[in-house]
Parts: C-alpha cells; sequence; structure tokens
C-alpha cells in the first residue's frame, strides 16, 4: 500500500527524480503588494513600543551621552568588549581570530546594529558588527547602538534594505532572550544575553 | 494502541488536563490578539501559502537552484532519501570531526528520523538544547508538541528531573531558578561541544542561505562555539527568494506564540573562518505526499504549532496520545501517509471543527484533509474496526460532561461556519449526539494567578 521506496546511495538523484515525477503543475509565485501593508504609524514609538513588548530596554539618548548611558545601566561590569567606536567602554579587544571559547566571561558587549524594525522590535545585527559571531549571544548582557533613521516598517522593508550585504551571518534579535518551557511562566535569560539594552541615536 | 487510549490515559489527571487545555488556549488568544495587530493579516497568509503552493510546484528546480548557491558559499550539502541514510550522513560527519559531544537546537526532523538514539549508541552525547527539548530528553519521552516540547510536565515534575539529573536542590519548581541552574548545565554543554546539530525553518534558494529561529538562543550558542555544524532540513523548507522570510517571518511567531517574532532569526550563509557548516536534505516519505493531490499541501506546513493549540481534541488528549512525531491536527494529516494502519485512528481524533484550517498562517486545509483521509481509511480497513476507533475517540476525550470544555469562540466558529456534513456526518459521532457545553468560569490568566498563590 503506502511504503517508501529505498533507493541507496542514490539521495539526490532519487529525490529530484521523485519530486521532478510528483509535483503539480507550476502554479504561479504571487507578486507581493506590499501597499496592503502600508500604515500610518510613528515608526519610532511603535519600534520602542514594541521592543519593551518583548523585555528589551530603550532609549533615545544624545550620541555624546552613549557611555554615559551604559555606565548607568551597567555600573558594576569588568569584561567589556565594544565593537563600535562610538563607545570607549571595553576593557578587552577582540578581533576576527579571538577564540570564541575566551568570551565566555564577557559581561558586557556593545554593537552597533544596521537596522531596527517597528513592527517587532528587532535589530539587524551581522558577522561584522560582532566581529566574533557568538559575541552577543554568549555574553550576560548586551547594548544596541541603533540610529533611529534606521528604523523601518516591517520585515519586508528590512529584507529590502539588507538585500544587497555581504552574506556570512546576520541575525535579527528582539529582545533579551527569554523561555516559558517551565510551565508557560515566562524567564528572561535562557541561553543568549540576559538582557538587551538598545540605545537610539 | 489507538489515539483514544491514549487520551484517556492523558486524562487520568483531570488537574494536569484542565491545566493543559487552558494554557493552550491562553496561547491561542495570544495568537489572535498578535494576528489582529497586523495590517493586511489575512493577505499575508495568503501569499504564504501561495508561495508554498509555487514552491511544491517548482520544488526540484529550487532544490538545484538553493544546493548549487550554498556550494558556492562554502557549504556541504548532502541528500538523503530516508532517516537512515540522514542518521548516516551526521554520523559519517561526526566520524571526520572525531566528535564525542554534540549539541542539537530543536529540530522535528531529527526527531522523526530517531536521530538521539542512532548515535547514543555509537558512544556520541547528543544533548538538546532548547529547555523543553532538555527536560523532555532527560524524563526520557518525546516532544509533546512542536513549540512547546514539554508543555505536559508541571513545574514539578521539572524539579525533580533537575534534582535528579542536574543536582538542584528542592524549589517546589521555582521557574527562575530552574532556568537558572538550566543556563548554566547547558552553558558548560555548548562550551565543550565538537559540533553542532540545528533543525532549519526556511531554506532560501536564491541565496543558498538557511534561517533558523530560536528565543533561547541555543541555535546560535551551539553553531557559534563548535568547530561544525550541521543543518538537518526535509524538502519542504526551501522557499525561492529572501524576501519570502520578510512574509514567513511575520507570520510565523505569532502564530506560534503571539510574539511578533522570534528573540533569534539567525541567517546562516557561510561558515565562520576555520568551520564547516554542513546541509542535509531530507525525502524521508514527502515525495510521496507530494504525489498525494489531497493531501499535497500538508506540506506548506511551517511547524508553527497553531493548529495544536486551538484543537479541542489535542488539549484535552495531549501530544503523547498522537503516537507520532508531529501530534494535533497536522500530525494527523501527515502521519497516515507515513504508515495508515498505524495511524488511522488519528484522523479521527477531531471534531472537524475547522478551527485548525481557520488559524493555520499558510492556509492549510487541515480539517478537510482530515476528512479525505476518513474516507480513504474507510476504505481500506473493515468498518466495524473503523467505527469503534470513532466512538471511542469521540467517548473518551469528548463526552465525559464537565471534563470536556469546548471553548466557546471555536465551537461558536464551528457551528457557524462549518458545513453541516461535516458536523453531522456519519463519521462524526460527536456532532450527532451532544450539544456543546457553556464555556464558565475563570480564564487561564485568572486561574493561573489563583494556582501559583495557593502554591
Ligand atoms: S499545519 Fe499550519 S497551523 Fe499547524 S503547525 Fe503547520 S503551519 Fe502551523
Amino acid at each position: 500500500m503506502i511504503g517508501i521506496k529505498k533507493d541507496r546511495k542514490m539521495g539526490r538523484e532519487s529525490i529530484l527524480k521523485s519530486v521532478k515525477q510528483n509535483k503539480p503543475e507550476l502554479l504561479q509565485l504571487p507578486d507581493i503588494n506590499e501597499a496592503t501593508f502600508e500604515e500610518d504609524i510613528n515608526l519610532l514609538e511603535t519600534f520602542k513600543n514594541n521592543l519593551k513588548a518583548v523585555g528589551g530596554f530603550v532609549k533615545e539618548i544624545d550620541e555624546k551621552s552613549i557611555d554615559t548611558e551604559i555606565k548607568v545601566l551597567h555600573s558594576n561590569k569588568t569584561n567589556i568588549v565594544s565593537t563600535t567606536k562610538k563607545s570607549a567602554l571595553g576593557t578587552i579587544t577582540i578581533d576576527k581570530n579571538t577564540e570564541p571559547h575566551t568570551l565566555e566571561n564577557i559581561d558586557l558587549a556593545i554593537l552597533e546594529a544596521e537596522l531596527g524594525v517597528s513592527e517587532n522590535g528587532a535589530v539587524w545585527v551581522t558577522a561584522s558588527n560582532s566581529i566574533v559571531r557568538v559575541l552577543p549571544f554568549i555574553t550576560n548582557d548586551l547594548v544596541i547602538i541603533l540610529k533611529k533613521e534606521n528604523i523601518c516598517l516591517h520585515m519586508l522593508k528590512a529584507y529590502d534594505q539588507i538585500a544587497e550585504r555581504y552574506r556570512d551571518f546576520g541575525v535579527f534579535i528582539s529582545g533579551p532572550s527569554k523561555t516559558a518551557d517551565i510551565e508557560q511562566c515566562l524567564v528572561v535569560g535562557a541561553h543568549g544575553a540576559m538582557s538587551l539594552a538598545v540605545l537610539l541615536i | 494502541m489507538s489515539h483514544a487510549t491514549k487520551a484517556a490515559e492523558f486524562n487520568k489527571n483531570e488537574a494536569k488536563v484542565n491545566w493543559h487545555d487552558k494554557a493552550l488556549w491562553y496561547v491561542r488568544e495570544k495568537r489572535d490578539k498578535s494576528a489582529h495587530n497586523v495590517q493586511g493579516w489575512e493577505y499575508l497568509r495568503q501569499l504564504g501559502s501561495k508561495i508554498k503552493a509555487n514552491v511544491l510546484s517548482n520544488l526540484d528546480e529550487y532544490l538545484i537552484q538553493f544546493e548549487a548557491n550554498a556550494k558556492k558559499n562554502g557549504i556541504h550539502v548532502h541528500w538523503a532519501s530516508d532517516a537512515e541514510e540522514h542518521n548516516n550522513i551526521v554520523n559519517d560527519i561526526l566520524s571526520k570531526h572525531n566528535a564525542k559531544k554534540v549539541v542539537k537546537s530543536k529540530s522535528m526532523l531529527t526527531e522523526e528520523c530517531h536521530l538521539n538514539p542512532f548515535l547514543e549508541s555509537r558512544g556520541i552525547e547528543v544533548v538538546d538544547t532548547d529547555l523543553g527539548e532538555r527536560i523532555v530528553q532527560l524524563a526520557q519521552e518525546p516532544p509533546s508538541h512542536i513549540v512547546l516540547p514539554a508543555i505536559h510536565k508541571t513545574k514539578e515534575d521539572v524539579d525533580e528531573l533537575f534534582q535528579e539529573h542536574l543536582g538542584t536542590t528542592p524549589s517546589q519548581g521555582n521557574p527562575e531558578y530552574l532556568v537558572g541552574e538550566a543556563r548554566k548545565h547547558l552553558r558548560d554543554k555548548f562550551l565543550n561541544a565538537d559540533v553542532a546539530i540545528t533543525g532549519v525553518n526556511f531554506a532560501v534558494a536564491d541565496t543558498g542561505g538557511v534561517v533558523v529561529c530560536t528565543n533561547e538562543g541555543n541555535a546560535d550558542m551551539g553553531v557559534h562555539l563548535a568547530k561544525a555544524h550541521i543543518a538537518c532540513m526535509g524538502i519542504e523548507k526551501i522557499i525561492p527568494k529572501e524576501k519570502h522570510l520578510g512574509v514567513f517571518l511575520r507570520l510565523l511567531a505569532r502564530s506560534a506564540t503571539g510574539q511578533p517574532i522570534t528573540t533569534y532569526s539567525s541567517h546562516f550563509n557561510k561558515p565562520e573562518d576555520g568551520k564547516e557548516m554542513h546541509i542535509v536534505i531530507v525525502d524521508n516519505g514527502r515525495t510521496e505526499q507530494l504525489s498525494r493531490e489531497d493531501f499535497r499541501a500538508s506540506l506548506h506546513c511551517i511547524r508553527c504549532g497553531a493548529c495544536m493549540n486551538t484543537c479541542p481534541i489535542y488539549r484535552r488528549s495531549g501530544g503523547h496520545s498522537y503516537d507520532y512525531t508531529i501530534p494535533g491536527p497536522i500530525g494527523s494529516i501527515l502521519s497516515p501517509g507515513k504508515d495508515l494502519k498505524k495511524h488511522s485512528s488519528l484522523p479521527f481524533a477531531s471534531t472537524l471543527c475547522g478551527s485548525c484550517s481557520n488559524v493555520c498562517p499558510v492556509k492549510i486545509n487541515i480539517h478537510e484533509q482530515l476528512y479525505k483521509w476518513r474516507q480513504v481509511i474507510v476504505k481500506e480497513q473493515k468498518q466495524p474496526m473503523v467505527k469503534k476507533s470513532i466512538l471511542k475517540t469521540a467517548g473518551v476525550v469528548l463526552s465525559k460532561p464537565g471534563l470536556y470544555r469546548i471553548a466557546g469562540k471555536t465551537a461558536r466558529f464551528m457551528l457557524k461556519n462549518a458545513p453541516k456534513f461535516m458536523i453531522y456526518n456519519k463519521l462524526n459521532a460527536w456532532g450527532k449526539a451532544r450539544d456543546l457545553p457553556e464555556v464558565k468560569g475563570q480564564n487561564f490568566d485568572d486561574w493561573y494567578k489563583k494556582r501559583q498563590k495557593n502554591g
């Protein structure tokens, strides 16, 4: 009746052949009418509200006061990595060749993000923002600096913005890491950063 | 064992069943709120459905394109016709790296292929790193839900498991404490792992990259620390263009938990310098399902779990009663395609109320497919057996007055919108026999708060 034919060592050819035989007639890819998603909203305020709703901290500040703000937020951190020229608080320097495991005791990482998304409070962080990919995940706390004018309405617009990038690794981060796996109780701080603050300049 | 028999077991603990029911309905309500916040939500679902339909109709071409682009970026691509081939490929990669310790982030595919026991029997330690998955792994159970793997466990259950396996002190199930301990325990596993295995949420044909979504950050902690990353995907995970992620990422988390997006949506296009990345593309019965015109659309599924959260039968029978990797309404239309005989009771584990199809972000006609599987099963199997199994499902899960409280909205929706033949057809003993019970009492929020207070 129903059984899966085995065709060992022929994985690729047999799968493609089987798909070809079994697929339906070509159905067109739909055009995306983005006008349907247009909204006359305040991008900045919506971004801030959504980021707060997912457990993030957000504040509009003056570029000159970045370090002062971070010191208020995180007063007693010792192992700090800053990968942006906008903050001089780094106590540990890293480069492309830094062994990721050595970042295990980083208290605070300060990064710049290229893009924010209003509809979900997410920021786009690339491998070059992080220098070492594990940094924004392994650090205990995370501060991200984002230019206000780089906030877009929704994810479709976000993908337009990053379409021309060099593709190695990139991540949308929305709030601190979290889990609700124990009886649906939301607990912030699972495996990734325990807190996320986005400073808008 | 039929779904009904297993559901009866789950129903022995009434308090737990009530909690399970309400907790999942609460998630469903969060989904509704979140969806209503999106301008053009219904259009977004339509797009999701149409893109997936296009994918299936051109899947071979997209797979070839995906492979070529991934290879250009230095990713190794492997193909596996079935679970055995998949497991062997993964094992070969691990052997090459002399890997003894593996961390894995959530992947229903590797569950489906029973990868863990396969690797463990070869002396490899495999640690599931999603907290819910780790909980069920320690309990030696399969996940009972595709997004909330340990939803059937109470916090006291977790407390005991952690005392036994992680040496924690009794905390009466304090979630903060338990998560903190799990963080320490798993951090050690991440730091010592040789290779990281992840699932794939979306594989983009025009870039050759894959996207993995988590809330905990476990996929990234694993991948960025290990020397090699193996991403395992079913052939149906393909989407044509990167821009389509804009459609699917808007749909996925809102449908799953009501979040506007998962905490991390990670785009892997190239391995980090000095590291390796592998992608294993798996069929394991999917091309067979593709051949079945009536059931093909089940391959649209993006594994959000919304159909489970909304299903009155799932909520009151628990994921394990389905005895299949993917439980709930979607599992009930996928599993008969894998083994019609073994899973013949699943298409009957439904009231055909249509709530699943109504919430599905990619508009799979789940309840219609359930009905169609029933027809196939009635044709292929002896009648008395079928009748018995229908009556049993109805009997156990639905006809216990006071035990079964269907959520009001679903019920009203069903009576308003489901075609009469679906509610009152012969196969649906429930439609014939019962009126819908009234929904009374506190909502999940209140109930939950009260429960917290009482200890
Ligand atoms: S069938 Fe639809 S609702 Fe159910 S898990 Fe799949 S995508 Fe989600």
